[in-house]
This record gives C-alpha cells, sequence and structure tokens, in this order.
C-alpha cells in the first residue's frame, strides 16, 4: 500500500475513532446508571443483569464498538509505525517491525472481535 | 551599543582529530556590524586559521549560515546590535561539518535535485527551440512566487527537526521547490513530482513543527508548500 494511501487512512481512523469513542462513551456514561457502569459491573458482578450489558447486546452499538476497535488498531499499529521509522532509521529493521505490527493488529482485532461476539451473545 | 563584543566561536577540524572546542574573541562593535564583519574581523586580524564561508555580503547568495545564539541564520544578514555583547557561532545543524563553520551541503544539494526543480514539459521540442513566450497571468504566478525567493541557504534544513531524526526525509528546501514547480502553470510534471514525495521517508514525515518557516530569512513558508503538497496527494 502507498504511503499516500496509508496516512490517508491514518487521517480517516483518527477521526473514526473520536466519532465512534464519543458515541461508545456517550452510551456508556449517560444511558445507563452510573453504579451499573462497566467498573461497578467488574467490581460487583455477581451473576446479576446489569444494564451495562444491554449496550453490548444492542447491534448497533456493538458495531460501532467494533469500529472503534479496528480504528483504534490501525491508527496504533500505524502510529507505532512512523515512531519506529524515526528512532530506527534502518530498512530491515522496519521491515520486520511492519510484519510484526501486521501480526499484532490482526490478533488485538480477533481477540477484540472475540470478546464484542461474547458480550453480543451474553444473555 | 559602545565598545566591544564577545564572539564565542566553535572551532574543529575533524581530519586533525582534536576535540571540538569553543574559543572567545573581542571584537571592537561598529554601527551597522553584522555577524559576518565579525567573524571576518577576527580572521583578518586575531585568528586567520577560522573557516568561515561567504560570498555577497548581502543576504543573496545564502553561503554564509551559521548557528547564531542558538538560531540558524544568515551571518550577513544578521546585525549584531540585535544581539547583545555576547554572541555564540556555531556551525549549521544537520549538515555534515568540514571544518569550523563550514559545512558539506552535497547531501541537502543532492536533495534539492532529487526532486527535479526544474521545469518538466511534455512538448520538449517546444521547450528546446521555443516559438514563444510561455505567458503566465497574475494569479498564475502568485501561486508560486514567494516560493520561487529561496535562495537554498540551508537555514531551514537545519532548523528541522525530521531531518535530525530520519535523515532520509528531503528536507523543507527540497519540498518547497518541489512545490514551486508543481503549482507553475508551465510545467507538466505534476504527477511525476507528487510521485517522489509518496514514499515512507517523504513528506509524510513532516511534524509541521514549522521550524523551517520561522528561520528562512527570505520570507518563504516552507511548511505551508508541505501542507499543500500533502492536499494535492490526498486528493490524487
Amino acid at each position: 500500500m502507498s504511503e499516500r494511501r496509508l496516512m490517508l487512512l491514518h487521517y480517516v481512523t483518527g477521526l473514526g475513532i473520536l466519532v465512534t469513542g464519543a458515541v461508545h462513551l456517550w452510551v456508556v456514561f449517560f444511558t445507563v446508571p452510573l453504579d451499573q457502569t462497566i467498573w461497578e459491573t467488574t467490581m460487583l458482578f455477581d451473576g446479576h443483569q446489569f444494564a451495562i450489558m444491554s449496550v453490548y447486546r444492542n447491534a448497533l452499538l456493538a458495531s460501532t464498538l467494533w469500529l472503534l476497535l479496528v480504528f483504534t488498531t490501525f491508527h496504533a499499529m500505524n502510529g507505532i509505525r512512523v515512531i519506529l521509522m524515526e528512532l530506527i532509521p534502518n530498512e530491515r529493521v522496519m521491515r520486520v517491525a511492519k510484519w510484526a505490527l501486521i501480526a499484532l493488529g490482526v490478533f488485538l482485532v480477533v481477540y477484540g472481535t472475540r470478546t464484542i461476539l461474547i458480550a453480543y451473545n451474553i444473555r | 551599543m559602545e565598545g566591544k563584543v564577545v564572539f564565542t566561536v566553535f572551532r574543529h577540524d575533524p581530519s586533525a582529530g582534536a576535540r571540538p572546542r569553543y574559543v572567545s574573541y573581542e571584537v571592537p562593535y561598529r554601527s551597522g556590524m553584522t555577524v559576518l564583519d565579525g567573524l571576518l574581523y577576527i580572521k583578518e586580524r586575531i585568528d586567520h586559521t577560522l573557516a568561515i564561508r561567504y560570498s555577497c555580503r548581502m543576504g543573496i547568495c545564502g553561503s554564509c549560515g551559521v548557528k547564531v545564539n542558538g538560531l540558524p541564520r544568515l551571518a550577513c544578514f544578521t546585525q549584531v546590535s540585535e544581539l547583545g555583547r555576547s554572541i555564540k557561532v556555531e556551525p549549521l545543524p544537520n549538515h555534515p561539518l568540514v571544518r569550523d563553520l563550514v559545512t558539506d551541503f552535497s547531501t541537502f544539494f543532492a536533495k534539492h535535485k532529487s526532486v527535479k526543480p526544474w521545469l518538466i514539459r511534455k512538448d520538449v521540442e517546444e521547450q528546446e527551440n521555443p516559438t514563444g513566450q510561455y505567458l503566465q497571468s497574475d494569479a498564475e504566478l502568485e501561486r508560486y512566487i514567494q516560493f520561487s525567493y529561496c535562495i537554498s541557504c540551508g537555514l531551514c534544513y537545519s532548523a528541522c527537526p525530521v531531518v535530525t531524526a530520519l535523515p532520509e526525509f528531503p528536507g523543507p528546501q527540497a519540498l518547497a521547490w518541489l512545490y514551486r514547480f508543481y503549482v507553475d502553470s508551465r510545467d507538466h510534471g505534476g504527477r511525476e513530482r507528487l510521485e517522489i514525495l509518496d514514499r515512507a521517508t517523504g513528506i509524510w514525515r513532516c511534524h509541521f513543527a514549522g521550524s523551517c518557516s520561522q528561520v528562512c530569512p527570505k520570507g518563504v513558508d516552507p511548511a505551508l508548500a508541505i501542507q499543500l503538497l500533502r492536499r494535492a496527494l490526498i486528493r490524487g
């Protein structure tokens, strides 16, 4: 992929993170009672159904969360690539780093998708 | 301002193997004195082994770029009166050192050449044997005129933090020149020119620190050229 396309995607995903991140935070903080947010759920979960889980079982919101995951992963991996390029300006190192970052990005997306699907399927 | 000014000058000869050092010289101040005048006074009256490079003495040739009190400047274009009584003069960063205040511009000019800083025409025959003038409107001239004021003094290049971190980065001077020809209505190089930039160590690595535009003695704004080139690349 050309550098132009990579950087265009970098900008687009940056904006995407702002939009999907804002939707996610708004839903989590303003549509769910504060005592049933994810932190409370983590600490107090004892088999009860908390309202926060409804967020993750909504197809539209789960899709938004997945988009946030994909945008953040791409943006972060490409950002690390750019930083590494200036820290270690070595073609061979960068070739290895590129594939390592692609592998890490794929792993993060697959693992995150799995988590979102598990939350989506909880009844 | 009366009396003497102290010039603290970087001295080093890499070929001699000695360690770099700073040497202080007292120079009598006179009205209208530039940093280059002070350096020439040192070379003529105090220490003739001091290596400096200069030519026109009037801010046109771009030969006498040095770091003055921490900022890249043209020595001939910098008044001593605006600096105070203590002046530190060092070679330009980001250019390999030859000796004392003289730096090697080979890489800088190679990058300059790599962006094809000349008119590229499809009608080669017409270019070789022109039958008329290439007329331009005021608006067409306005698009590139400020970038054509560049004298290739290398100050922007030495101020660029990206060149320091990533030596393959073309640098603000080369990119401003590329933009100057890219928007010239007489040029047919459009796509070919943009392809030169679109690589991992190319234009996208600019952090937009803006120091290139800040230090330019001719008022050129390379940072603007870089942003406009990015826009052109994004629009394809």
